[in-house]
């Protein structure tokens, strides 16, 4: 019977990938009043389709683990059912109802964690709730414009509404996509979701939002450029998201480090890279639509390795803090391994796609002359690369730290599986740049209007400003590798494996188990002394959102002094602003 | 077979100009002190003394791998800057390549081997890790941003085109963007692990730092990568801001000549603590970067 | 008057074992010389402040005496280390630090002794509590005497290890190898309970493989 149920389970989460192979042409169903609901399978949903197929089942694989949770396993498929709506929704109709099948679901997937609290459950719904109702004012004004629900570009420009529509459809993607100051749901739900089910939550439901802001940009004609007009070579409005974009990264990035628990850094991160995406969607290019997409694809595929291996480890341990792990490279390789790639794909580094994405973005930047922006970005994207050293020093290097830690297996097989499918994706991909560009994000630049980037071969990534080759990069570095590996191995000489963990140049001392050797949590701490960082550090988004509480209280205070007990007063300077504005009139001959 | 000749080419160059450099770099150093300072060779002898080294302990296969990665990262880097303008030869594999390729792979060896460091489990070589990632973070910025200049100023990435529109003396990008330049000089600095920046690798007194596990001939492995590394990002601002060099004693001299400017600064200032390091690229050079694209990209003559 | 002319005791006990080592290794390759050769010309120095000899090494590094000429330059860590410099007496204490540092440093490894302490104990030969012939512990490669002895002859001593090397000559690390246990008894006559941990050296007795 729980056979049967976990089999029927895995169909179901295999039901995307069915969507997106076998969907025909698009489907009305007419709803009251001549409006009708409308499904429909465009490029650009069908690219964000491919990303929730191909990480449906590796989140449900792990899932299937123990006795079946019959009630999550209902949750989850309401939650797929959700997604998809979504993303074939033709109209904002559709759009709408599958947001809300999405939020809800995933609220009381979140709730089933033992660990979830009162505070983490309020925020969760609270923002997602905001979300959704922001989403339907702007879908109100949207009906307003144009007098019909289709998601398509609306005629008019100028005029408050268009940039109301920006302002309100705007603010609800990037509470999903966890953008500060809106991201304070995002930690506290990814840190105290199932441990399996926040590698769905941050690798999948964050690019619903993602989705939305490039469904925004197509809105408009001329994209984000008919807003606001163009500053330098971008649209003036995409700096300001670019802007948005790349503070929350950097903020974020430095809230990582300073982490101490493993499931709170990838939360952090992940608003982090997300934070490149949104920077890349302000820059509006083709280039930039490229990275952005591109960013999502690797995005997607390293925080479902991340967030499954960390899930696997605390499984095995039963810890997530950064202190009460260490020296699992013995003890689970695999998971070590999936560690490694995950964060060199989070870095960004060569070999690995997460280049890619970085160079279409930065060389967006270089193209639209934002180049400030670069900095900034270049500098939250090389903060990075600590926390990602603390990632896989903390659990896997030094030494261990806990019972736990010292007797820990290697996780089980329904968690090794999605690893190594996604290593296996993201070395693939990393080789072939070319490959993604050509079959899974130029379509969707054709569909956007945008010109496709093209690849001359699947292992070469070419721009207008250079590119580079997948496949002659790995196989330098893989040969000089090997070569230098071999030779040393053979000339070797005598080497031998220190004797005791505790064989340590430690200033003629000698360490012992009692000595504190793991530098874990520690790590970064001293990063406090650089002033920016530490003010960064000093202040929360808490206490920035109590402040802005504070001030407005205080600004209506400060108008609430007008209105003084004496009506006198306040009659009296209403009747010197009138004259005064009629003064003011007479002066510029009445042509105010 | 062109390749592979080429390739054990540049390796070989980027050697010998690496231990040849680094020799003239302590005679020079010693002289300033008023010494005589060691033989041109000495880093030669050396890097030879710890690959002969009869003894070699390592702390588990990651501990012996991470040397590897971080020897492969330098040879790949070697590769992937082109030595010469206009000629068949020393061009690796440069053409497949660009500016930001080159940029991200000087840091892939570091962190491979930063793996090995955590792997040994000495707590002081992790604090030198993380100083070394601070350092990074401070100098990448203005860094990037000063050839960020130079990208926009070609509007291309790839080294070759940069290099083939500097034709003359005059078009030098040390002439037509001085800012770029003088932006990257610091953190230039910096990213050689040169004094006044060394903290992190301090090479004799410092105990805490990324090598203080390794020994033998894995530490002779990181002496050589460390050599040609230095050689690999002086060709890359050679190509960049002095217009390449058409042979090799050409490039020797350019080489050489930006080392004397580099070496000439780190002799004078004594040395910053990390975070000091870092704030000090934040303020110093990259606000002078920021004055530089507001000049160049911002006002309207710029644009 | 007692006159001695024959060692005795455990002095004889040493010197049996350096002859033997002479014998065995008394010829050298034109490979080992190379090697040799090139190892000479490079030395890095775990100046390990064990005693006042320390004062000596500071003018010896500085520009006065400038050792980087002969390619003598300190090293931080023990691992990076060729040259272990005992600079003066031994406190018991000190010895144990000395001997875990020793053992941590990758062959070949030699150890230069300053001063009259380390010979014979010097000013502190009734001393409870140093030591007074280091070579009972730790193979000597060089003694330099005097109380201190100045840079110059720090220099000399230094430049006499080097010719040692460069003659491909077996040095005292070997004797430290084959002999552990006779070290390790002495050692332990000293320090008790008190010894370094021993997975510094067990692989010794495996024969060297690794």
């Amino acid at each position: 019977m729980s056979l049967m149920i976990k089999i029927l389970f895995l169909a179901v989460s295999l039901s995307p990938a069915l969507t997106l192979s076998t969907w025909g042409e698009s489907l009305a169903w007419p709803l009251f009043g001549g409006i009708e609901l409308l499904f429909d399978l465009n490029p650009i949903s069908a690219f964000f389709l491919l990303l929730l197929a191909l990480g449906a089942p590796l989140v449900a694989l792990p899932m299937l683990r123990g006795a079946p949770d019959r009630p999550a396993y209902a949750l989850y498929a309401l939650l797929l059912l959700g997604m998809q709506l979504l993303l074939l929704a033709g109209d904002f109709i559709g759009f709408f109802v599958g947001w809300e099948i999405m939020t809800w679901s995933s609220y009381l997937l979140l709730l089933r964690s033992s660990r979830t609290d009162l505070e983490g459950a309020q925020s969760y719904i609270l923002f997602n709730l905001a979300s959704a109702f922001l989403l339907l004012a702007g879908i109100l004004v949207f009906h307003s414009l144009t007098g019909d629900f289709r998601i398509q570009a609306i005629d008019q420009l100028g005029g408050p509404e268009p940039l109301a529509l920006a302002v309100l459809f705007g603010l609800a993607f990037l509470i999903k996509v966890g953008t500060l100051p809106l991201h304070l749901w995002v930690p506290r739900a990814y840190d105290q979701a199932p441990d399996i089910f926040s590698a769905f939550l941050s690798a999948l439901m964050s690019k619903m939002g993602v989705y939305g802001l490039i469904l925004l940009a197509t809105l408009f004609p001329e994209a984000l450029s008919g807003l606001l007009g163009r500053l330098l070579n971008g649209p003036a409005a995409g700096y300001i998201l670019a802007w948005i974009g790349v503070i929350t990264s950097i903020v974020a990035t430095f809230k990582a480090i300073s982490q101490e628990d493993m499931k709170r850094l990838l939360a952090y991160s992940s608003i982090a890279q997300v934070g490149y995406i949104t920077t890349a969607i302000g820059v509006g290019s083709s280039l930039a639509i490229g990275g952005a997409l591109f960013q999502a694809l690797v995005h997607t595929l390293v925080k479902l390795l991340l967030f499954i291996t960390v899930a696997g480890i605390i499984l095995q341990t039963g810890r997530r803090r950064f202190n009460d792990l260490g020296h699992l490279i013995d003890r689970m390789p695999i998971s070590f391994l999936a560690v490694l790639i995950g964060i060199i794909g989070l870095a960004g580094m060569p070999p690995l796609p997460g280049f890619a994405a970085k160079y279409l973005i930065f060389v967006s930047l270089i193209d639209a002359r934002w180049l400030l922006l670069l900095a900034a970005m270049l500098l939250s994207s090389t903060a990075a690369f600590i926390y990602c050293y603390k990632l896989i020093y903390a659990p896997f290097l030094g030494h261990a730290n806990s019972p736990e830690a010292k007797t820990a297996t290697e996780a089980p097989w329904p968690y090794l599986v999605p690893q190594v499918i996604l290593m296996g994706l993201l070395v693939a991909l990393g080789i072939f740049p070319g490959f993604g560009i050509q079959f899974l994000i130029d379509p969707v630049l054709t569909a956007l209007g945008l010109a496709p980037i093209g690849a001359p071969s699947w292992g070469e990534l070419a721009t207008p400003y250079g590119g580079y080759d997948g496949v002659v990069l790995m196989t330098v570095f893989g040969t000089a590798f090997a070569l230098v590996t071999g030779g040393f191995f053979l000339l070797r000489g005598r080497m031998r494996r220190a004797g005791s963990p505790y064989d340590l140049s430690y200033a003629g001392e000698v360490p012992t188990a009692d000595t504190p050797l793991h530098y874990g949590a520690g790590m970064g701490r001293e990063l406090r002394r650089i002033p920016l960082i530490g003010w960064i550090l000093l202040h929360t988004t808490t206490g920035f959102l109590t402040g802005l509480t504070r001030q407005s209280l205080a600004a209506a205070g400060l108008l609430g002094g007008f209105y003084g007990r004496n009506p006198q007063t306040w009659i009296l300077l209403a009747v010197l602003l009138f004259a005064l504005a009629l003064t003011l009139v007479t002066l510029t001959g009445g042509a105010l | 077979m062109h390749a592979i000749v080429d390739s054990l080419a540049m390796i070989g160059i980027s050697y010998v100009m690496g231990f040849l450099f680094y020799g003239f770099y302590r005679q020079f150093n010693a002289r300033v002190q008023r010494r005589w300072g060691p033989s041109l060779w000495q880093n030669f002898f050396d890097n030879m003394k710890f690959l002969l080294k009869t003894e070699t302990l390592t702390h588990g296969p990651m501990f012996f791998l991470g040397p590897m990665i971080i020897a492969a990262g330098a040879i790949t880097t070697v590769l992937f800057v082109p030595f010469l303008k206009d000629s068949d030869w020393l061009q690796g594999f440069s053409e497949h390549g660009n500016l930001i390729l080159i940029i991200y792979l000087l840091v892939v060896g570091p962190l491979g081997n930063a793996l090995a460091v955590g792997s040994s489990g000495n707590p002081f070589g992790v604090m030198g890790v993380t100083r070394g990632l601070t350092r990074l973070m401070g100098l990448e910025v203005p860094f990037f941003l000063g050839l960020a200049l130079v990208m926009l100023q070609h509007e291309t990435t790839s080294v070759h085109a940069i290099m083939a529109a500097q034709d003359g003396l005059a078009q030098w990008n040390l002439f037509t963007n001085p800012i770029a330049f003088i932006v990257i000089l610091l953190p230039f600095i910096a990213s050689q692990n040169a004094s006044p920046f060394d903290v992190v690798g301090a090479p004799v007194e410092v105990y805490a730092g990324p090598r203080v596990e390794f020994g033998g001939r894995l530490l002779g492995l990181l002496m050589t990568q460390n050599m040609m590394m230095t050689v690999a990002k002086l060709v890359l601002v050679v190509d960049l801001f002095m217009g390449g060099a058409g042979n090799v004693p050409i490039l020797i001299l350019k080489a050489f000549s930006l080392f004397l400017l580099t070496a000439s600064i780190s002799l004078v200032f004594p040395r910053l603590k990390t975070e000091q390091t870092v704030d000090f690229f934040w303020k110093v050079p990259l606000g002078l970067g920021v004055l530089g694209v507001i000049a160049t990209v911002w006002l309207p003559w710029g644009a | 008057m007692y006159h001695k002319s024959e060692c005795e005791g455990f002095q004889c006990e040493q010197r049996m074992l350096e002859e033997s080592l002479g014998q065995e290794n008394a010829q050298t390759g034109l490979v080992d010389r190379l090697v040799g050769w090139l190892r000479q010309r490079s030395l890095f120095v775990l100046a390990y402040g064990t005693g006042c000899g320390a004062i000596e090494m500071r003018p010896l590094m500085t520009s006065r005496f400038d050792a980087e000429r002969f390619g003598i330059i300190g090293a931080p860590t023990p691992r990076q280390a060729d040259v272990l410099v005992i600079s003066g007496y031994l406190a018991l204490k000190t010895l144990k630090r000395v001997i875990r540092s020793y053992e941590q440093m990758q062959e070949p490894k030699y150890v230069i002794a300053l001063g009259s302490c380390a010979i014979n104990g010097g000013m502190y030969w009734d001393s409870y509590n140093t030591i007074k012939q280091l070579d009972h512990y730790l193979p000597v490669d060089m003694y330099i005497n005097g109380c201190m002895p100045r840079p110059e002859a720090l220099i000399e001593g230094f430049a006499a290890l080097q010719k040692k090397i460069g003659r491909g000559e077996p040095s005292g690390f070997k004797r430290y190898r084959e002999n552990i246990d006779w070290y390790k008894a002495n050692q332990r006559r000293v320090l008790g309970e008190n010894m370094p941990p021993d997975y510094t050296y067990d692989w010794y007795h495996a024969g060297g493989v690794a």
